[in-house]
């Protein structure tokens, strides 16, 4: 082979190796979570009462009416004090102090729901989920992916605990995703799952269409080609989830590998001794066969055409090609039903 | 011939009239440009021919959500489609006989009716829950949710082939070789006090395939995921039943474990009969029982904030020469994330009974403002020679820049020195237009 590649790929390897720019992403990971002025411990020490501070907080219907003290309310004990201006805020959860504060469970105590309060140089704290859910038996709901009765949208928020999207995610989010998909369609259309997922629509692969994104856990990433053949045959039902055997075919008959007798590029099984017809030699095609039929069909299945029958039909030189157990199962009224079958079963 | 071009044309409809708008519309479009090599033929002992594709392609992604109308709630128009025209010779995977061509990945209308009860979704869409492993229908599926936590949901329709062709084209690549399929799940999830998805999902489900009447595919399954009292553990298992054949064709089981927050363990075992995955009226599905089992787990760690190591070991276990042969499939990789700068590196082995392989990876991404730089390189050292060679290696450098109001540029150039190709080049370039429209916000 031609080596000139190797500098192409020195350069590859440096890119990667690029600085960081760390301070600018933390200046603006604080901007989001913005840092609270405000020394709630002191206060609460002195047994100041939320509202005394926060008034009519308990008439507050929604998120957006903060009732945060004005300067005239730190000035009745400070003299020097004025009140911060936090920014304001976009509510992303319906909530109302007012319904919540006069529930059995809650008894007008706010440290029901606020367990920490935020103090000075400290990022803005939020109750989390699991404060909500200790009363409200929203499991059912988050099952079934009703979220907007409480959340505006989830847009900024992670999936956490079994949808974190940790561990090896790639090889845990079908499962998790065969009993709830309604659960992911809270954050991804089947837009994002097609990606991957429409292997028979698709323009092109996700890993040519979005090669700058690196870091996601695109299927067949670079030369596949070459490795396909390995890791069909280990888990050949991985293939078939996804690809009809057409779609092999496809492309092996513009590489010639499907005529049959002459003029075909073969794998090296198909030329060793012993392929046809010696069980003996280790390299017998009826043993391959049984191992690991779905690569024989990525080439010979064409239905009644197909290579098999010209010498497994019945009466052909091949026998009986089933295995142990088909017989126990598939019966004359199988061969009626299944036109497959006539292919070789003429008559019967 | 069926498609869903009816349907689209309705949901177009009805999202373009005068009195109909979503509240939040989501729209990417993609012009790209791909140029590379491709091999045709050849006879042993010679040089295959090399053509050159440069397919162009126009890819385009609308997603509009809580269109208001007076029938259902939230109701979602998604449309995923794209077409290409080939500007040289005709790639492999064009997938019909002409120049010009296209699809449709996803077209659906998807809407809540009867106080939520039921959730109706009507185009071309995969069906996800249960034996239905995400098989892609022009059809529909409805869901709907009774009390105590009863699930049932329904499809039926028509497995998609590509551009459009039906399985009793000349060639289709529907993957379940059928032309009508149908099935459900019904399911229970029992909550178990505490925090949100903490309980027990148990379903059972069916799927049928059938190809001009004839079967190809008759499946009951039954699947399970279950967050008992630790927080952070999530138990799933999932088996399915051949009918036809009388034999299982699928079970996995696995665990994930968030033991402390930077420490993620996985376990799962997975086995498949692979030959019942062919079509049952396919003249393949006759000649074999095989079966395959895979058992291992993975961890996950982060070292520090932004930096992370994992490695994964799977014992696979498929029929050998004489008895079961056991391979390894394990895997390792380093993940690290500072600022606008991304990279990492993988190492996979892959020990199997044909052939097997060691591997790396390296990639990285730089942000610089508007501008970005990426690469990539893969290489894989194979065990038994490939094309009479002994490895693949190939690099992708990419570069970008986000132009005004939602554009944004990219072009990539990809080199590699492969089994099938002593040196082999091919670049791409695109032009994304990626821009949400919202409206009022719903979600």
């Amino acid at each position: 082979m031609n080596r000139t590649l190797p500098v192409v790929l020195a350069a590859a390897l440096a890119l990667a190796g690029c600085s960081a720019k760390a301070k600018k992403v933390e200046k603006e990971e604080k901007a989001q979570r913005p840092e609270t002025e405000f020394v709630h411990s002191i206060h609460v020490d002195q047994g100041i009462e939320c509202k005394d501070c926060h008034a009519g907080i308990d008439k507050a219907t929604s998120l957006a009416e903060r009732h945060l003290p004005a300067t005239d309310k730190c000035k009745e004990c400070h003299d020097d004090k004025t009140a911060p201006k936090p920014a304001a805020i976009e509510p992303r959860v319906h909530f109302s102090h007012a319904k919540h504060l006069g529930q059995a469970a809650v008894k007008g105590k706010c440290d029901t729901c606020h367990k920490k309060l935020p103090e000075a140089g400290e990022p803005a704290w939020s109750p989390p989920m699991d404060i909500c859910t200790s009363c409200h038996k929203h499991q059912t709901d988050f099952n079934e992916g009703r979220c907007r009765p409480c959340h505006v949208d989830l847009k900024g928020y992670f999936p956490e605990r079994a949808y974190a999207h940790k561990g090896d995610w790639l090889r845990l989010h079908g499962p998790l995703a065969r009993p709830s998909a309604e659960s992911c369609a809270q954050c991804h259309d089947q837009t994002y799952c097609s990606q991957c997922h429409s292997p028979t629509t698709a323009a092109a692969r996700p890993s040519i269409i979005f090669p700058e994104e690196v870091k996601r856990d695109f299927i067949h990433r670079g030369d596949y080609v070459s490795r396909h053949m390995i890791e069909a045959a280990q888990d050949p039902a991985s293939c078939s989830r996804c690809h009809g055997k057409k779609y092999c075919e496809s492309c092996h008959e513009q590489q010639n590998l499907t005529k049959l007798f002459s003029g075909s590029r073969v794998p090296a099984t198909h030329e060793k001794a012993g392929w046809v017809n010696d069980r003996a030699s280790g390299n017998f095609h009826g043993d391959a066969a049984r191992r690991d039929v779905s690569s024989c069909a990525a080439c010979h299945d064409q239905g009644a055409d197909s290579v098999c029958v010209l010498c497994h039909q019945v009466g052909g030189s091949g026998g009986n090609p089933h295995p142990k157990t088909f017989l126990r199962k598939h019966d004359t009224d199988d061969r009626r039903n299944n036109t497959m079958c006539a292919a070789c079963h003429h008559g019967t | 011939m069926r498609n869903i071009t009816p349907v689209i044309a309705l949901g177009l409809a009805l999202f373009a009239g005068p009195t109909v708008r979503a509240d939040t519309v989501d729209v990417t479009s993609t012009t790209l440009l791909t140029v590379g090599e491709q091999t045709r033929g050849g006879v042993p002992g010679e040089k295959p021919e090399l053509v050159t594709v440069a397919p162009a392609y126009e890819i385009l992604n609308i997603a509009a959500r809580g269109v208001t109308n007076p029938i259902a709630k939230d109701l979602q128009l998604v449309v995923s489609t794209w077409g290409s025209y080939e500007l040289a010779d005709r790639r492999w995977d064009n997938g019909t006989g002409s120049d010009l061509t296209g699809d449709v990945m996803t077209g659906y209308l998807s809407g809540r009716l009867l106080g939520d009860a039921l959730t109706l979704r009507l185009g071309r869409a995969h069906v996800m829950t249960g034996v239905a492993r995400m098989i892609q229908l022009d059809g529909g599926e409805a869901i709907v949710t009774l009390p105590f936590g009863v699930r049932l949901s329904g499809y039926a329709g028509a497995p998609v082939s590509q551009r459009f062709g039906t399985r009793s084209g000349v060639r289709s690549w529907n993957p379940v070789a059928g032309d009508l399929a149908y099935g459900g799940r019904a399911a229970v999830f029992v909550p178990i006090s505490g925090y949100a998805g903490r309980g027990l999902d148990v379903g059972a489900s069916a799927n049928f395939v059938e190809d001009g009447g004839d079967p190809v595919r008759q499946e009951v399954g039954a699947d399970f995921r279950l967050q008992p009292l630790a927080k952070n553990l999530t138990l799933s298992g999932f088996g399915s039943y051949s009918l036809y054949d009388e034999r299982f064709s699928e079970g996995n089981a696995a665990v994930s474990w968030t033991v402390q927050p930077r420490l993620h363990l996985t376990a799962d075992w997975r086995f498949t009969a692979p030959d019942l995955f062919l079509a049952r009226n396919s003249i393949l599905s006759v000649f074999s029982t095989e079966r395959r089992n895979d058992i291992g787990g993975g961890v996950r760690y982060e070292l520090q904030h932004g930096l992370e190591v994992g490695a994964d070991y799977h014992l696979a276990i498929e029929p050998g020469e004489d008895g079961d042969f056991y391979g390894h499939i394990v895997e390792a990789s380093l993940d690290w994330e500072r600022g606008h700068t991304s990279a990492g590196g993988e190492v996979f082995y892959r020990d199997q009974l044909e052939n097997g392989y060691v591997g790396g990876r390296l990639f990285g991404r730089q942000d610089l403002g508007k501008l970005f730089a990426a690469a990539d390189v893969l290489g894989y050292f194979f065990r038994e020679q490939v094309n009479g060679e002994d490895y693949s290696i190939s690099g992708t450098l990419t570069a970008g820049v986000e132009l005004a109001k939602g554009f944004s540029a990219v072009i990539a150039g990809r080199a590699g020195m492969t089994p099938f190709l002593e040196q082999t080049y091919d670049v791409m370039a695109k032009l994304v237009y990626n821009q949400t429209y919202r409206i009022r916000e719903v979600r």
